[in-house]
């Protein structure tokens, strides 16, 4: 996935910051227990969010210091969550399988084969995820191809574009029984995946404008070598925080008992501080500089 | 039903002022005015009903009548809130088929609606705002906020158009329960009550 769905760190209270490591921790463990120690290296900051989202209306988890294989010899706390992250686990296999097949599709033969090569190492891991969530690979797959074909068609409607790739998103919370919680969990699925993709869109502008690829905002706006005028920006920004507010509507709706404060703060103010990085150009470095590790310092 | 006192988010040891304000800070959060045009707005109108029930067997359970102008006043007129869910026209067209296609968006049918929107004669400033908020339940944005706009500008007098254009403008921030807000709030109340003490005490000295 992306890494764009994270939190203000410096706004987090120290609890906060704490539980959204085991969460990231956790899920890691959870990868590597359902799907082999290759799986984790899957683990990212969305799929932390919606394992937060997904398991906020019930109690909070109990937490215990686990082998860390990146730290070789160390422990770290993780949530211990196995009911809970089964089902995020298996989202994470099968969105970054589809992702790879996508990146196949995208790319020449040569270039190609790195992904083909992941495709063969994460094969297993793929096809027992999707024997769990039969539904959401089903989807997945299809709103990849209507992605593409609206690649092909070279699009215009932002719209058109984020909704096949929000759908997938929001389908995560599919498997949710009660539509009181169902309902205002897919709604800020589908905000979060729409936010993602135009977060994204932005973020590869130049150089999609510099490879001739297809972009929506290419087609939609006015691009001036790969840069946005400001009038437009501040259009995106209108839009991408119309989703925030969506999404943070649809959060006051969820009767929440854990995590509320750590997902205020990603919808809130992690949104539109990673939008805002994206514009100026900052986010990519930012991301390289600043890794998971920084929230010990 | 659930515990009144649980729904209201209050001990049952809370004192009067409190369940007030419980109470309000409640009502900001689930605002209709929060929710216009949202696919959840039925939810969050189930959860007003609550709150002022909860509200309501709170305040007689506690007395015959010391929370009385509450009962009678202000919140309870809320009531109503409940059905602004719910499309009116304002725009006084008087459309039966406009009438529908409103009935199938609050029944989440935007397919149904779409269609028999397609199928309208002429396309007046309803007709946009109808369709911008079809595209707006689906989430599409981009393509309600042009549509808002166009039947802005063929009726910039109407209020329901324009409420719905600055809501997907994004300007306007539904209710956030958040708790970096209240901390500054607790500071700010803390400095005042201070400074109001030590006036206090001043005053006391005879200066």
């Amino acid at each position: 996935m992306f890494g764009y769905v994270r939190p203000r760190r410096d706004l987090l209270e120290q609890k906060e910051l704490e539980s959204y490591q085991a969460a990231y921790c956790g899920l890691c463990r959870a990868l590597g227990k359902g799907y082999g120690f290759a799986a984790r290296f899957l683990v990212n900051y969305d799929m932390t969010f919606l394992y937060l989202l997904r398991s906020s209306v019930d109690r909070p988890s109990e937490r215990a210091c686990r082998w860390c294989p990146a730290r070789v010899l160390g422990k770290k706390p993780c949530t211990l969550d196995a009911e809970g992250y089964e089902a995020v686990a298996a989202c994470t296999v099968i969105l970054a399988m589809e992702k790879l097949r996508d990146n196949v599709r995208d790319e020449g033969f040569f270039r190609s084969l790195p992904y083909r090569a992941l495709l063969l190492l994460y094969r297993r891991a793929g096809q027992r995820a999707a024997k769990r969530m039969p539904e959401l690979a089903a989807l997945t797959s299809a709103q990849l191809s209507a992605l593409h074909a609206l690649e092909t068609a070279h699009s215009p409607s932002i719209d058109a574009a984020a909704d096949a790739f929000a759908r997938i998103t929001e389908a995560c919370a599919g498997d949710v029984k009660n539509p009181v919680l169902r309902r205002p969990m897919e709604q800020i699925l589908y905000h979060t995946g729409r936010f993602l993709y135009l977060a994204d869109a932005l973020d590869d502008l130049k150089r999609d404008c510099d490879r001739d690829a297809y972009n929506p905002l290419r087609f939609r706006f006015s691009p001036e070598q790969g840069t946005l005028p400001e009038a437009d920006l501040d259009y995106l920004t209108q839009l991408t925080d119309s989703s925030v507010n969506l999404a943070g509507a649809a959060l006051a709706l969820l009767p929440v008992k854990a995590h509320g404060g750590l997902l205020e703060n990603i919808i809130y103010f992690g949104f539109p501080a990673v939008f805002a990085a994206v514009k100026a150009g900052k986010f990519r470095n930012r991301a390289k500089m600043r890794p998971i590790k920084e929230k010990n310092q | 039903m659930k515990d009144p006192y649980e729904v209201l988010g209050v001990s049952r040891t809370a004192s009067d002022s409190e369940i007030k304000n419980a109470y309000r800070e409640l009502v900001k959060k689930y605002h209709p005015d929060n929710y216009v045009n949202n696919p959840l707005s039925d939810l969050a109108s189930e959860k007003m009903k609550e709150i002022n029930e909860a509200y309501d067997a709170v305040t007689k359970a506690r007395s015959g009548g010391s929370a009385g102008g509450w009962q009678s006043g202000g919140y309870q007129s809320s009531g109503s809130y409940q059905s602004s869910g719910a499309y009116q026209s304002y725009g006084g067209s008087g459309s039966s088929a406009y009438a529908q296609v409103r009935a199938q968006i609050n029944a989440n049918q935007l397919d149904a609606a779409e269609s028999l929107l397609n199928t309208a004669p002429n396309r007046d400033a309803e007709w946009y705002y109808l369709k911008g908020t079809i595209a707006y339940r689906r989430g599409w944005l981009d393509e309600a906020r042009q549509n808002y706009q166009t039947a802005c500008a063929m009726m910039p007098s109407n209020y329901e158009y324009q409420n719905a254009l600055r809501t997907v403008q994004g300007g306007y921030t539904p209710y956030r329960q958040s708790n970096f807000q209240r901390s500054d709030m607790d500071t700010a109340c803390d400095i005042c009550n201070t400074l109001l003490c030590l006036n206090c005490l001043c005053g006391g000295c005879g200066r």
